[in-house]
């Protein structure tokens, strides 16, 4: 681009074509006529002029100075405008804001100090560019529109009046559809006189609509021939309108229909109450509502409504008003129960791999709350026969409201036979599906009693019902004589009272129980289970949680100072306490933990009988196939640690093992977890007991070696019996007979225990390496010189356990498969990438504080609008004093011009008046030189 | 004699006043007791004789009747306290004022009193060291007994230079370690041996003295004593600059006085130490000493080697003393280059029925962590051992469950081709076929001796799969990780020794019960009862083993 400014405009524009060499006349005109044909030539050319002004106006656009800032993203050449990106167009914006300054800031600035005046809002009336008819035409479309929108969507009226309201004499302005019309109209039209038409109008009319008619019947062939003749929009619209306007009228029927049927109801109303009501022996109400009736025939309607809603709210609040559950078949309630066992036992799998845990809490809940519907439900069904079965839905309806049952008065005494059946009933089911045996046999009533409660306990899961059911119980077969033997201490036949205190401590439970025989324990003890139930004071729950710990400590104590007939008692209180675990699992449990808190501290090696008791109760009151447990772990750690740690110096030391070694396998009966203090305590104890010592090491299991005269020795005559707790009470002195009695039982229980650890675990992968020393161990006992000194029943339950094991193990190898533990999904390697931002700019602040982000924000964008503020502020007064200047300069130069023009007015009239005098002298003159002359 | 008594006597005098306020408050208790004079005239007595020694050469004969008080101890260990006091406290002033030094240039009557005055501290001193026996007075006797030593050290000689009296000490020593009273003995290893460098180096001097001079007719007691004695010397100085702390300050003059020399300090120490097991250890002592062998007594000796034959030894009895013992030969593997054949041998041979219960269980994992910390170690050895306590894991109590697995975990990750041992397909359709007919029979052998010869690595850790369904909720859900992906680096092995039932327990009783917990659901119709014969109820196993008396 060489050359100067001019120059290269010049070349521009005659590249462009805008200017070229001198055109002949011919061709001027040529062109001109192509210009006038072709107007986007013309367009052309004013586009080129208007690049050519871009293009040598420097100050046009605002471009990146230092062009793109990476070449290679762009295939422009590099010095172009457009390659460099323009990022704004200053003269433009001026241009633009000078504009709206003149609009609305001039405005501003000339009426200011200027007060009223008229404001013609009419469209176009201060647009000069618009030619009248333009106005008249914009002014009928925007009435129309206006217009367009009906204002009500149920205004049936105006549906088929013309929207425009524009008329002349009462008839639309534009009629273009005037062959739609029927012909009636044209008939009265055509009748009309009307002065304003000329004849030859209406002949002219009258031709136009024969040949109308001619087209129409004409029209009419043709739909003859063609039916499926298009309709026309108009034609469809109206089938339509016509439509909905029926649709509505049938609405508006239906809707009058009901209003009166409505009315008719509302008349037989108190009729219809006294239908509803009539199961109500209520005479006085029947005889208002009767006057209701009266009322309403009366119209006295403010006190019939209020009485109306009165009436619904009742309805709404009678409990018979609530759906009642179907009564279930007996099919139904049988499957439902083992539907509800399965469900239980699924959840006890689930906690015994250990996955319950995070949904423990929820979880429990819903038991509760299923369990509640559960017992609600049965006991709907029970009494379904007996009495209503709407007020049953509630227990504590049943007492509170009182109308179905019978006996009203008295809270806890409904009658026998519904108790009877209702526990018969769950005693059928229990029998059924949870347990399968006959019951013990309890001379006592009371015994029975309590039995079958136990049996509703552990058939359903509500505490509530369970106890409920318990008083009922109670006080049926107690009746009277319950009610008074609360204040006059009386006892029953078999020498036991009828009331107790609760105790709260143990000290105070042996207080009571002082020389009372322990057989009858568990009777005292469902009478204060009965006595304090919760329902009846609100202390009792406290109570009770205590009695539970109590309880739990007495067991231990009577156990630590047993007889042997004890056990049965034992059992009842043990079942008792798992019936109260059910209500107070936290105390009962906390008890237990107690216990064994006290066993670690004080005696870990050397456990009593009471222990052993406590511990068996733990694993039945708990499921002990639980993962963890808060109560069966720590009690499982104890009796492993006495498996594992107690080195044997007494037999009674062995049989206590081998009690826990019998407790420690049933724990893990169902859920086959492997115990290795178990196995251990067992093989050591039979390698001790053996009356030789083994020469060869028989397996892994650690050998203590035996006290002197632990070894068996010359019991080949001896007869094999079971182990009981008398042997498990250490220090007591024994014949020689007695002694070679209870090694032969310890060494014939642990064969057994082993057999059924064997059948018990057979399935764990290392069964074999597990027992294979036992295998040794046995076939060591049944050698020639131990077996000797074994009682030949022994010997060939040894052989048969050793053939046994034999077995299990060759079906362990059978089924051993090589580990294959690790098929896994391979784990993708993890990426240290850093974590890029997508839009990252480096003016920004990237605060991780969000409030503070914001707030930064916030300030950035009020400094940014106060900055646009201040310049357009500057704008506006520069453009004021522009303005103001404008006016000025407008004004001086005004004056300047009136000035002018007068000095020149004055000037032309003095020039006149000497050129006046000037001739007026000459003239003189001439006149004087004429006179002279 | 005259100006140097003159020195001590305020002093003196200001002792006897506090002892006068003593008495003083001694007789108003006493006469609240109701026999004054009784009590009253011995103290007075002793206090004249004291005096009276102090005021003139010519009461030098109160020191006879001083001494037979105090040497009546046994009876009367009122006065003899407060009269060996007396006799200390003239001691020191006689020896301070050199009355006690041997001179040549002396006329021959004070030479004479010098003799006699050296046969009464004799005197006086075995009066102190038979008062060591006495129940009350040891303590006291030990105190006097080594101010008495200080003093000689520095006074008795005419050099101007201390000079330690060993056979006082060695007496001293002799007369603790025979000593009934236990206190004494600790009373003596605080304040003196811990304190004190040069008291322990002749302590071990003494000892070792002691030891040699009696050989067998050492008893049993002593020996035990002399034992604890040894065993209560533990702060093994550094570098000959830690020697500072001295009883008895020695010759300044002499640089390498035997005192001053870290490597004498340390040879008596070896020295006592090796005349004390020259005598032979009872099974706890041999315990004992292989237990602190690494942290205490090895690193007294200049010449550790002069262990090994013992290390060795003990390593090679077997059972808990081997066990004991492989920190003391991992000294001196580590320390003294020692070259112990077949060592992982005999570590393999260490894994046997008890090792798992035994309570040196985390001590020995600890070392054996160390020993098979190398990953250039070969798998097949590894893995062995891997075994061979995955063996001992089905019989052991849960805490060392705990621990052997995370160990695995890092031999695992350390030697990636024993992982076969947790995951190995068959490789060909044959082979699966086979295993599907017949079974696997486990390759390993438990009996070989060689950690190399064992396949144990074709084996497979069933055992540890069996562990997973373990008693304990924690042991089976550490035993998972075996078979969950190897995604952690290591374990650290620290956090899981030393755990024990009773931690267990402790951990779960700790917890409060604040949840529910679960309670069977079924209550069980018999728990102790026999079911009737003719129902169908079954028996549970409580009930069938085992007689509770009812049917």
């Amino acid at each position: 681009m060489a050359g100067s400014q001019l120059k290269r405009l010049k070349a521009s524009l005659h590249d462009q074509g805008i200017i070229g060499p001198q055109q002949s006349k011919k061709q001027k005109r040529k062109n001109a006529e192509e210009l006038r044909a072709k107007p986007e030539k013309r367009l052309q050319r004013g586009e080129a002029l208007a690049s050519i002004r871009e293009q040598f106006n420097p100050f046009q656009f605002k471009t990146n100075a230092r062009g793109p800032k990476f070449d290679v993203t762009t295939n422009k050449p590099a010095g172009d405008r457009a390659a460099m990106g323009i990022k704004g167009r200053p003269g433009l914006a001026k241009a633009v804001g000078e504009e709206r300054r003149r609009q609305t800031l001039l405005v501003e600035m000339q009426r200011r100090n200027k007060v009223g005046g008229l404001i013609d809002r009419r469209f176009g009336e201060d647009d000069p560019n618009l030619s009248v008819e333009d106005k008249m035409i914009e002014r009928y479309t925007r009435e129309q529109m206006r217009n367009h929108k009906k204002s009500s969507m149920f205004d049936l009226e105006d549906d088929d009046e013309r929207m425009g309201g524009l008329t002349h004499m009462g008839r639309p302005l534009f009629d273009d559809d005037e062959d739609a019309a029927p012909p009636k109209d044209d008939f009265d039209e055509e009748d009309l006189p009307s002065g304003d038409e000329s004849d030859s109008s209406r002949a002219e009319r009258r031709r136009l609509k024969r040949q109308r008619l001619e087209e129409e019947a004409e029209d009419q062939e043709e739909e003859d021939e063609q039916p499926e003749r298009k309709k026309t929009k108009k034609e469809i619209y109206e089938e339509i309108i016509a439509k909905s306007k029926q649709h509505k009228f049938e609405r508006q029927q239906a809707k009058d229909e009901d209003n009166e049927l409505r009315e008719e109801l509302d008349k037989a109303m108190p009729e219809l109450q006294a239908l509803l009501f009539q199961r109500h022996p209520q005479t006085a109400k029947d005889g208002k509502e009767t006057r209701d009736s009266i009322l309403i025939a009366g119209k006295e309607k403010t006190a019939v409504d209020k009485d109306y809603d009165i009436r619904v709210k009742q309805l709404a609040a009678d409990t018979r008003a609530q759906p009642a559950e179907r009564t279930k078949t007996e099919e139904e309630t049988a499957e439902e129960e083992s539907n509800r066992l399965k469900e239980l036992e699924e959840k006890r799998l689930r906690r015994m791999r250990g996955e319950a845990d995070e949904s423990d809490e929820e979880e429990e809940e819903e038991e509760n709350e299923r369990g509640r519907g559960k017992g609600k439900k049965k006991k709907g069904d029970a009494e379904d026969g007996a009495f209503d079965p709407f007020n049953a839905e509630e227990d504590d309806d049943q007492f509170g409201l009182g109308k179905g049952v019978p006996s009203k008065g008295v809270k806890y005494q409904p009658t026998a036979t519904e108790l009877g059946f209702d526990d018969e009933d769950d005693f059928l089911i229990e029998d059924d599906l949870v347990a399968s045996g006959s019951e013990l046999e309890f001379d006592s009533d009371d015994m029975e009693g309590e039995e079958s409660d136990e049996d509703a306990a552990s058939g359903a899961e509500s505490d509530d019902d369970e106890f409920v059911k318990e008083i009922l119980t109670e006080a049926v077969t107690k009746d009277a004589v319950f009610q008074i033997a609360g204040k006059t201490k009386k006892n029953d036949e078999n020498g036991i009272p009828y009331t107790f205190p609760c105790p709260q401590t143990h000290e105070e439970m042996l207080q009571i129980f002082e020389g009372f025989e322990v057989t009858k324990l568990p009777v005292a003890v469902q009478r204060i289970r009965a006595l304090y139930h919760p329902k009846l004071d609100s202390k009792n729950k406290e109570r009770l949680g205590k009695f539970s710990q109590v309880l739990v400590q007495h067991v231990a104590y009577l156990g630590d100072n047993f007889e042997p007939h004890w056990f049965p008692t034992l059992e009842h209180l043990t079942r008792h306490i798992h019936s109260l675990a059910k209500s107070f699992p936290i105390e009962v449990a906390r008890a237990y933990r107690a216990h064994i808190q006290v066993i670690e501290q004080e005696r870990p090696l050397s456990l009593t009988v009471g222990d052993l008791i406590i511990l068996t109760a733990v694993g039945t009151t708990f499921p002990t196939s639980d993962h963890f447990h808060q109560v069966v772990t720590p009690a499982m750690l104890a009796i492993a640690r006495f498996l594992g740690q107690k080195i044997p110096q007494q037999l009674s030391d062995y049989a206590i093992g081998t009690y826990l070694a019998i407790l420690a396998l049933q724990y893990q009966q169902f859920s086959k977890r492997y115990v290795p203090e178990m196995m251990n305590f067992c093989l050591n104890t039979l390698c001790s007991l053996a009356n030789e010592k083994s020469l060869e090491q028989l397996g892994f299991f650690p050998i203590h070696e035996p006290v002197a005269g632990v070894r068996v020795k010359g019991a080949s005559k001896t007869a094999v019996r079971q182990l009981n707790c008398a042997d498990c009470q250490p220090g007591q002195s024994l014949s020689r007979e007695d002694e070679a009695s209870l090694k032969v039982a310890i060494i014939s229980t642990t064969t057994a225990i082993l057999k059924a650890a064997a059948e018990t675990w057979h399935k764990l992968p290392a069964f074999h390496e597990t027992f294979l020393p036992a295998l040794l161990v046995l076939q060591h006992l049944a050698s020639k010189p131990n077996a000797a000194h074994l009682p030949a029943a022994l010997s060939a339950t040894l052989k048969d356990t050793t053939s046994l094991l034999a077995r299990l193990l060759q079906l362990a190898r059978l089924a051993r498969r090589p580990l294959e533990l690790h098929h896994h999904k391979p784990l993708a390697i993890r990426t240290y990438v850093p974590k890029f931002e997508d839009s990252f700019d480096p003016t920004k602040h990237y605060d991780l504080d969000r409030e503070r982000a914001e707030l930064a924000k916030l300030r950035a964008e009020h400094k940014r609008e106060r900055k646009g503020a201040v310049r357009e502020l500057r704008k506006d007064a520069a453009f004021m004093q522009r303005e103001n200047l404008r006016v000025k300069k407008q004004r001086d130069e005004a004056y300047e011009k009136k000035y002018k023009r007068l000095v020149a007015e004055i000037q032309g009239e003095e020039g006149k008046a000497a050129n006046e005098y000037a001739r007026e002298k000459e003239a003189r003159k001439r006149k004087a030189a004429k006179g002279k002359w | 004699m005259g100006p140097p008594v003159a020195d001590p006597a305020p002093k003196a005098a200001a002792k006897r006043k506090r002892q006068e306020n003593g008495d003083s408050s001694k007789k108003r208790r006493k006469s609240a007791g109701g026999d004054d004079d009784a009590a009253e005239s011995p103290k007075a007595r002793i206090q004249k004789l004291e005096a009276e020694i102090q005021e003139s050469r010519k009461h030098y004969n109160n020191i006879v009747a001083l001494i037979e008080l105090a040497q009546r101890h046994r009876a009367d260990p009122k006065t003899a306290l407060p009269a060996s006091e007396a006799l200390c406290r003239i001691f020191i002033r006689l020896l301070a004022a050199g009355t006690l030094v041997k001179r040549k240039d002396v006329s021959e009557k004070d030479a004479t009193v010098t003799g006699w005055l050296r046969d009464r501290l004799g005197d006086y001193r075995g009066s102190l060291l038979s008062m060591f026996r006495s129940q009350e007075l040891a303590s006291n006797a030990l105190v006097l007994a080594m101010a008495l030593l200080k003093a000689e050290a520095q006074h008795l000689t005419d050099h101007g230079e201390a000079v330690f009296p060993r056979y006082f000490f060695a007496d001293i020593l002799a007369s603790l370690l025979e000593s009934p009273v236990e206190h004494i003995r600790d009373e003596f290893s605080e304040k003196f041996v811990d304190e004190y460098d040069d008291i322990r180096f002749y302590t071990f001097e003494a000892l070792k003295g002691y030891l040699t001079d009696r050989e067998d007719d050492v008893g049993a007691d002593v020996k035990n004593t002399i034992f604890d004695m040894l065993l209560s010397i533990e702060d093994v100085p550094e570098s000959a600059d830690d020697l500072e702390d001295f009883f008895v300050e020695p010759p300044q003059k002499k640089k390498k006085h035997p005192l001053r020399s870290l490597s004498q300090h340390k040879k008596q120490a070896q020295e006592a130490w090796l005349a004390f097991m020259h005598l032979g250890l009872s099974k706890e002592q041999r315990k004992k000493v292989l237990e602190v062998m690494a942290v205490s007594i090895a690193p007294w000796f200049t010449q550790p080697e002069l262990l090994m034959d013992f290390l060795t030894d003990c390593y090679n009895t077997g059972g808990s003393i081997s066990l004991l013992a492989l920190s003391g030969v991992f000294y001196l593997i580590q320390e003294r280059n020692l070259d112990y054949p077949e060592f992982f041998t005999k570590l393999y041979s260490l894994l046997d029925a008890d090792m798992l219960h035994s309570k040196h269980r985390s001590r020995f994992f600890r070392l054996l962590d160390t020993f098979l910390g190398s990953s250039h170690l070969p798998a097949v050895m590894v893995a062995s051992f891997i075994k061979r306590l995955a063996r001992l894991a089905l019989n052991a109590p849960p805490s060392a469950i705990v621990v052997i697995l995370p160990w695995f975990y890092n031999l695992f990750k350390k030697h990636p081709l024993t992982t076969f041992m947790m995951h190995r397909v068959p490789r060909t359709k044959e082979e699966k076929a086979l295993q599907e007919s017949e079974g696997v029979e486990d390759p390993f052998l438990p009996e070989e001796k060689d950690p190399m010869e064992t396949n144990a690595i074709d084996s497979c850790l069933w055992e540890i799969v069996q562990l997973q369904s373990h008693y304990h909720p924690n042991v089976a859900t550490i035993t998972k990780i075996i078979s969950e992906q190897f995604t952690k680096q290591a374990y650290s092995l620290e956090d899981f020794l030393d755990h024990s039932y009773g931690s267990l327990l402790e951990a779960e009783m700790s917890k409060e019960v604040k949840k529910a917990p679960v309670v069977e659901y079924m209550i069980p119709k018999r728990i102790f009862t026999k079911a009737e014969p003719t129902s169908e109820e079954t028996n549970s196993l409580l009930v069938s083993l085992w007689d509770f008396g009812s049917s």
